[in-house]
């Protein structure tokens, strides 16, 4: 996978828990990225999370849509 | 100012929907706050983290009367939060703590003209890349990308270069109407 494609993975707001601790885990496409992939990969999930609020009615983005269905999935 | 501690005695009541408000206004200020963190952990990750113990948290916090209390508790907790996963790998995270500045917080306002330019602009995508972005959209986080791209029958490589593509058509469509897509 290229740099390119490892952020748009990483980019994304899904990112899997540990089944022993319960803490969110760092994706794995994030952990492949040299520093300058992750500068790239953090102004690119800013524009995303930009992105998806303005689209959504209640101005969420998929972080908030995520962090939401965990606390009413618990 | 925006005080966002009117939403907190329902937030602090256990209502969800008065914390989703509450996260669309504060989440781009927190994100932007782990600017200096960016190549050290996955923010993400962090914020995700973060923003659960915000919600465990919300019932003990009690306003300071300086407004957005519970918005300046959580740019504690996230920035503790990525200092604690900084350590955790095994990195010294002092230069980037030192760069978070709480005042650098906002709140953040819906923009309805922007929606609406986001929503033309993303119906006048071509069909595939509309199709996976909407997927990827209607997901919410809840899904990894390897099963979207499992549904709609493409490889990984490509559902994310499909993602890419309808991302760079969008921006492209909103600077044609002069809006730059930048974090807000």
């Amino acid at each position: 996978m290229n740099d390119d494609t490892l952020i748009e993975l990483a980019s994304g707001a899904f990112r899997e828990r540990d089944r022993r601790t319960g803490r969110i885990v760092p994706s794995a496409a994030w952990m492949d990225l040299d520093a300058d992939g992750r500068e790239a990969l953090f102004e690119a999930t800013g524009q995303s999370r930009a992105l998806e609020a303005a689209l959504d009615p209640r101005g969420l983005s998929a972080t908030a849509r995520a962090v939401l269905a965990r606390i009413q999935g618990a | 100012m925006t005080d966002l501690d009117e939403l907190l005695p329902a937030i602090a009541a256990g209502d969800a929907e008065a914390f989703g408000r509450w996260l669309a206004a504060a989440e781009p200020g927190l994100r932007r706050s782990l600017r200096g963190f960016a190549t050290q952990v996955d923010t993400e990750a962090v914020l995700q983290e973060g923003l659960l113990r915000v919600w465990q948290i919300a019932p003990r916090v009690t306003p300071d009367g300086k407004g957005n209390s519970l918005l300046r508790v959580a740019h504690r907790i996230v920035r503790n939060a990525a200092l604690d996963e900084a350590r955790r790998m095994g990195n010294r995270m002092e230069s980037a703590a030192e760069e978070l500045d709480p005042e650098a917080i906002t709140v953040a306002e819906p923009d309805p003209w922007l929606r609406e330019l986001i929503e033309a602009c993303f119906e006048a995508l071509p069909p595939t890349p509309k199709k996976l972005l909407g997927m990827r959209l209607e997901a919410s986080g809840g899904v990894h990308d390897k099963v979207l791209a499992r549904r709609a029958k493409k490889k990984l490589n490509t559902f994310l270069q499909a993602i890419t593509r309808a991302k760079k058509l969008l921006a492209r469509c909103l600077e044609g109407k002069g809006v730059s897509l930048e974090a807000s």
